[in-house]
C-alpha cells in the first residue's frame, strides 16, 4: 500500500511535469465521458418528465374503445356495461364514459370557447387533480343528470377573474341550446407539461360535467364509442383488462370478434420509455466510440512517454525498481490521466446537460431536469478508470520489460 | 574471509555465431570488502561490460559471479533488481539523475524501491546529502545544479541505502578538473570510512588514486596491482 502510494505520487509528478501534454491526452476522455453523461442525463431527464406527466394523468387508467369492426349500435358500449364492469370486474374500482361537447359561454370577462367533458363521479381519477374549492360532482348528480360542473382555478380566473366561484352559475350554449351549469368544485391547475398535458394560451375552458347532463341538450346518452376504466391500487392490471374485455364480449355476444380494443397508459409509458431508451443507447454508443478513441489517445501518448523516458526507466531499474514497480508507475499514470479526465468530463457533461435541459424546458414551456444519478457518475468514473488501465497496460508492460542496460544506453 | 566479489571464468559473448565478439574472455577476479579498486582499460577493452556484470545490470554468457557470498550469475530480472537495490550503489558518468525530481527525491529513489518508510527515507537521504555537502540544495532540480553538484547528488543516491559496493563508471568523465578533484576526494573518503569502491576509468591519473588497479584489454585482465606496494602480477 505504501509503495502504491509512492507510485501514485511519482505518476502525479510526471503528469504535472508535462501539464500541456497531459491535458491534451485527457481531452479525448473528457469529450467521451462528457458526451456519454450529457446524452444519458438529457435522455433520462426527458423520460422522467414524461413519466411524471403520465403518472399525473394516472397510470391505472385503461382506455377502452370500439374497433372499426364494431359498426352496429348494439355493439357499442352502454351505461349498463359500465356499471357491470364496475361491479363485476376484480381490480376495477371505477369507470367513466369519455364523451365531450363543444360550446360557448359569455361572462363579464367576454365570450369563451368551452369543452364539456362528460363522465361519471369516477372521472376525477383520470384528472388526478387536487381540489381547491368545493367538491367533485357525485354519483347522485350523474344518476339525476344534474347540470353541475368542476373546472380549474385558472379557467375560473379566466371566466370570472377569481377562483372563488363555487355556487355560481354558468350559461353554456351547445348547438344553439343554452343550459345553466352550477359550479360545484374548483381544482388546482397543474404545472404545465410538454408531452401529454400541454396547455396553451386561448385554449377552450374545460368543464367536467356528469355525462347524463348532456341529455339536456337533447342528446341520447345510451351508447358510447369509448370509456375509461380505472384499476385499483395494487391490482393486477393485465388480468383486470382481460376480464373487462371478456365481460364486454359476453354482454354483447361477440366473443373473438375483437370489437373492443384497449390502450393503457402504462403500456404507452413503457413504449415511450423503450423508444427513448433505444435512442439514448444509440447516442451513448456513438459517444462511447469517442471514449474508445480517447483511450487509444492515452495509449499513444503513454507509448511516446515510454520511448521518451527509456533512460529514466533504465535509471530506475538500475536503482532497484522491479518490473512490477515500473508497470505500476506507468499504469498509475494512465489511470490518473483517465480518472481526472473522467471527472472533468462528468462535470462538463452535467453542465452541458443542465444547459440543454434548460433550453429544452424554455422551448417546450416545461420543466426538464437532467437525469443524473449516482450510479451514472460512479459508472462513468469506473469506466474511465478501466479505459486507463486497459489502454495503459500495453505501454506499461513495454516500459517494465525494458532491460536496464538497454534502457541506460538510450539518450 | 569470504570475498565481497568473486568472479570465476566469466565470459560475455555478443552475437554468438559467425561475428561473435568476446567482450569478456574467462575473467577471474576477487575483490575484498573495503577495497578501493580501479578497473582501467581503453575504449572497447571490455571494462564497461565488466562493470555491467559486476553491477548485475547484465548477465554473463558463462562463468560464475558471487556477490557478498550469493551466486548472482543466473538470477531472474526481479531478483537482480533486488540485488542492485540492496548490494550496489551506482555512480554513472552522465550522472543519470531524473530531471523532474529534486536532489532529495532523486536520493530517496532507491530507498523507495527498498520499501523504507517516509521519515526514515528522509533521514537517510539527508545524511547522504550532508556527506557530499549538498544539504542546502536538497530542493534543487538537476538542471539548477552544476555538473559537479549533480555528480555529488548521484553519489548521495548511491550511498544513501548503505550498500556494500559502490560502483562508479567514469564518474569524472563529464567533469572539469576542479569537480574531478572534488568527486575523487569524496570517493576516497567513502573508502576511508570502510566502503568498497570500484571505479571504472580509462584515465591513468584517476586509476592511480585507487589502492588497487585492474587493467583490462580485449576482455582479459592483463594487470592487477596495488598502487602503494606497486605489486604487479
Amino acid at each position: 500500500m505504501g509503495k502504491m502510494l509512492e507510485y501514485i505520487k511519482m505518476a502525479l509528478k510526471n503528469i504535472t511535469a508535462n501539464k500541456g501534454r497531459s491535458f491534451l491526452t485527457m481531452l479525448g476522455i473528457i469529450i467521451g465521458i462528457a458526451s456519454v453523461i450529457m446524452v444519458m442525463a438529457v435522455g433520462n431527464g426527458t423520460a422522467n418528465a414524461m413519466n411524471s406527466e403520465v403518472q399525473d394523468i394516472g397510470t391505472g387508467q385503461i382506455y377502452v374503445y370500439c374497433s372499426e369492426d364494431a359498426q352496429n349500435a348494439e355493439e357499442w358500449i352502454t351505461p349498463e356495461d359500465i356499471e357491470a364492469i364496475k361491479e363485476k370486474v376484480d381490480g376495477i374500482d371505477g369507470a367513466s364514459p369519455d364523451d365531450a361537447a363543444s360550446g360557448t359561454t359569455v361572462t363579464g370577462k367576454g365570450e369563451f370557447s368551452i369543452t364539456l367533458t362528460g363522465g361519471t363521479e369516477d372521472s376525477w381519477k383520470s384528472l388526478n387533480y387536487n381540489m381547491k374549492r368545493g367538491s367533485y360532482y357525485t354519483e347522485a348528480d350523474v344518476q339525476e343528470g344534474n347540470r353541475v360542473c368542476v373546472l380549474t382555478d385558472e379557467d375560473a380566473k379566466r371566466l370570472f377573474g377569481s377562483d372563488d366561484v363555487v355556487g355560481m352559475d354558468l350559461d353554456v350554449n351547445v348547438s344553439g341550446i343554452t343550459q345553466s351549469y352550477r359550479i360545484v368544485g374548483v381544482t388546482q391547475q397543474k404545472a404545465n407539461g410538454s408531452f401529454v398535458s400541454y396547455t396553451y394560451e386561448g385554449m377552450p375552458v374545460t368543464l367536467n360535467v356528469p355525462y347524463t347532463s348532456f341529455e339536456s341538450f337533447g342528446w341520447e346518452m345510451d351508447e358510447f364509442y369509448s370509456f375509461n376504466a380505472f384499476t385499483a391500487d395494487g391490482a393486477d392490471a393485465k388480468k383486470a383488462t382481460k376480464d373487462l374485455i371478456h365481460l364486454l364480449e359476453s354482454r354483447h355476444q361477440s366473443a373473438g370478434e375483437d370489437y373492443y380494443q384497449i390502450q393503457s397508459f402504462q403500456d404507452m409509458l413503457s413504449e415511450m420509455n423503450s423508444m427513448l431508451g433505444i435512442v439514448t443507447t444509440f447516442i451513448s454508443c456513438v459517444a462511447a466510440i469517442s471514449l474508445f478513441v480517447g483511450g487509444i489517445g492515452v495509449m499513444n501518448i503513454m507509448l511516446v512517454s515510454v520511448t521518451e523516458r527509456t533512460r529514466e526507466i533504465g535509471i530506475r531499474k538500475s536503482l532497484g525498481a522491479k518490473t512490477s514497480s515500473i508497470l505500476m508507475q506507468f499504469l498509475a499514470e494512465a489511470a490518473i490521466l483517465t480518472i481526472v479526465g473522467g471527472i472533468i468530463g462528468i462535470l462538463l457533461g452535467i453542465l452541458g446537460a443542465t444547459g440543454i435541459c434548460s433550453i429544452m424546458s424554455s422551448a417546450m414551456e416545461s420543466t426538464i431536469h437532467p437525469g443524473i444519478t449516482v450510479s451514472t457518475i460512479l459508472g462513468a468514473t469506473l469506466f474511465s478508470c478501466a479505459v486507463g488501465v486497459f489502454f495503459g497496460i500495453y505501454p506499461a508492460r513495454k516500459a517494465a520489460k525494458l532491460s536496464p542496460i538497454e534502457a541506460l544506453r538510450r539518450n | 574471509m569470504e570475498a565481497l566479489i568473486k568472479v570465476k571464468n566469466m565470459c560475455k559473448v555478443y552475437n554468438p555465431g559467425e561475428n561473435e565478439v568476446w567482450a569478456l574472455d574467462h575473467v577471474n577476479l576477487e575483490i575484498q570488502k573495503g577495497e578501493f579498486v580501479a578497473i582501467i582499460g581503453h575504449s572497447g577493452s571490455g571494462k564497461s561490460t565488466l562493470m555491467n556484470m559486476l553491477g548485475c545490470l547484465d548477465i554473463p554468457t558463462s562463468g560464475e559471479y558471487y556477490l557478498n557470498g550469493k551466486d548472482v550469475s543466473e538470477l531472474g530480472d526481479n531478483q537482480l533488481s533486488e540485488i542492485r537495490n540492496e548490494e550496489i550503489g551506482f555512480i554513472f558518468q552522465g550522472f543519470n539523475l531524473i530531471s523532474n525530481l529534486t536532489a532529495i527525491e532523486n536520493v530517496e529513489l532507491p530507498l523507495i524501491y527498498r520499501g523504507i518508510g517516509r521519515s526514515e527515507r528522509h533521514k537517510l537521504a539527508m545524511e547522504a546529502l550532508n556527506m557530499v555537502g549538498l544539504e542546502k540544495r536538497i530542493h534543487h532540480k538537476p538542471a539548477e545544479m552544476s555538473g559537479g553538484q549533480q555528480q555529488r547528488v548521484a553519489i548521495a543516491r548511491a550511498i544513501a541505502a548503505k550498500p556494500p559496493v559502490i560502483l562508479a563508471d567514469e564518474p569524472t568523465g563529464n567533469l572539469d578538473s576542479a569537480s574531478t578533484k572534488e568527486i575523487m576526494g569524496i570517493l576516497r573518503s567513502l573508502h576511508d570510512t570502510g566502503r568498497s569502491v570500484i571505479l571504472i576509468t580509462h584515465d591513468n591519473d584517476i586509476a592511480d588514486q585507487a589502492k588497487r588497479v585492474v587493467r583490462i584489454l580485449d576482455g582479459k585482465i592483463v594487470e592487477d596491482y596495488y598502487n602503494d606496494e606497486q605489486v604487479k602480477e
